[in-house]
């Protein structure tokens, strides 16, 4: 906010006029294959659990980030989501390595889950704003839109960003995952299927408005 | 390293509160209400309501300010616009009714206090205007934007598909504070502020549109002022 000396106000404000407007492209004109599978690197929970405390141990706060894609169908935006083992269902990304930045980190990541390794054409992801960040205070699982109060040491940072799709392009995706198109209407609400941060994604975007463009 | 944009917020102790006269609801219940959205609709067609995230701290943890109507009904200050008005203008004007809040620093405002017994609120007023000539209540982005598709009570945070005539549009916008500022408030209100941990996934008690401004706010990064 800039301010005029003489006491009156002139800040940059927020116009009406200020749009937040998003293009999306139908989903017909992107296409999908498949590639060799990413391991899982946990079993179980505990697994997990253990893996994320000696993480913690030796790095500190974990940083995940994670990637808002969203294509058009039936005139709806549907946001792609990866479904894992029949019944998890995780946003493309993942966790940064130690001093990597948020944007890099998330590229490595899209490269690693929704394109050839080695591909001739890279694919240049144009990652937009940070919508939204979730808070772990503990390994276990529950997560927070803030950081609860008397927590010093958090153990994980979330941070979802939008990614804009150009008008088509190719998505290969490791054959033990599947990738989905699945309707904000679907996801809205539905924390049991979803969980907390996926099933809060419509409330994050609900401040755009979807420019579906059809070629 | 993207860096999330910045919200100062100052303690709720560096605000002060008065009183003004009752602002009373227009309908006594729900039915009412949704039964006079149909006549506004019938004559000027979807109505667009603004609301306002006003943020105070309080023991470093974000609060947001909300009314209370009788004991337990909350809402964010703000209201309808007016056929073809802007939403910014519009916001600052609901604000302006329902709390007293000033948008602009000026001396002119002292010309308002007529009565003795407002003494302490016009010495107040006077410090006020000196102190914040740096900073002013300034209306920031758009954090949400919220649809009802008919003359029901449910609302959903984008358009339903099929839904061709939504009845209401209504947008949350983030508030800057100054470090001081004096609300009057409705003495049939309330205002508290409620802690973002509060609200977080308790629908029960604020409903969807207020217990999920948490999530909404998660992107900012917010500078706790203390003075």
């Amino acid at each position: 906010m800039s301010v005029v000396a003489n006491g009156d106000s002139h800040e940059t404000e927020n116009t009406s006029d200020q749009s937040y407007v998003l293009d999306i492209y139908p989903l017909s004109s992107y296409y999908f294959g498949s590639k060799e599978p990413i391991p899982f690197k946990d079993q179980t929970l505990d697994d997990r659990i253990q893996r994320m405390k000696s993480n913690y141990a030796a790095h500190g706060l974990r940083t995940c980030v994670e990637a808002v894609i969203l294509v058009e169908l039936f005139k709806h935006p549907h946001l792609l989501l990866l479904q894992v083992r029949n019944s998890i269902f995780k946003l493309p990304g993942g966790r940064l390595r130690p001093g990597e930045s948020d944007i890099d980190g998330l590229k490595r990541k899209l490269k690693r889950k929704l394109s050839l390794n080695e591909d001739g054409n890279e694919i240049d992801w144009e990652v937009g704003e940070c919508l939204g960040m979730w808070w772990k205070p503990d390994f276990e699982t529950l997560l927070f839109p803030y950081l609860p109060p008397n927590v010093k040491r958090p153990k994980e940072c979330t941070k979802l960003f939008l990614v804009k799709l150009p008008v088509s392009q190719k998505f290969i995706v490791p054959n033990n995952m599947k990738l989905l198109a699945v309707p904000l209407c679907q996801i809205h609400d539905n924390q049991k299927t979803y969980g907390p941060v996926i099933s809060g994604v419509p409330q994050l975007l609900s401040k755009f408005s979807f420019n579906i463009i059809d070629s | 390293m993207v860096t999330s944009p910045v919200v100062n917020t100052y303690p709720l102790s560096s605000y002060t509160f008065g009183t003004k006269e009752p602002k009373m609801e227009k309908d006594t219940s729900v039915a009412d209400r949704l039964a006079r959205m149909k006549v506004n609709y019938m004559k000027e067609g979807m109505r667009t309501s603004v609301e306002a995230i006003l943020l105070v701290q309080e023991h470093n943890h974000p609060h947001i300010l909300l009314l209370q109507i009788g004991n337990t009904f909350c809402k964010l200050p703000g209201g309808r616009l007016k056929p073809g008005e802007n939403e910014i203008e519009g916001l600052k004007r609901k604000l302006t009714s329902k709390l007293g809040c000033q948008f602009t620093c000026s001396c002119a405002r002292l010309a308002e206090i007529i009565t003795l017994d407002e003494y302490v609120i016009v010495k107040k007023l006077i410090e006020h205007t000196f102190i914040s000539t740096k900073n002013v209540m300034a209306i920031g982005e758009c954090v949400a934007i919220w649809w009802r598709p008919n003359f029901e009570t449910i609302m959903y945070p984008y358009c339903p598909p099929h839904i061709t005539k939504p009845k209401e549009c209504k947008k949350l916008f983030l508030v800057h504070l100054s470090e001081r500022e004096y609300f009057a408030v409705p003495k049939n209100l309330k205002l508290l502020a409620v802690p973002l941990f509060e609200l977080y996934d308790n629908v029960q008690r604020y409903g969807p549109v207020i217990s999920t401004i948490p999530q909404q706010l998660s992107r900012f990064q917010f500078n706790m002022i203390t003075t």
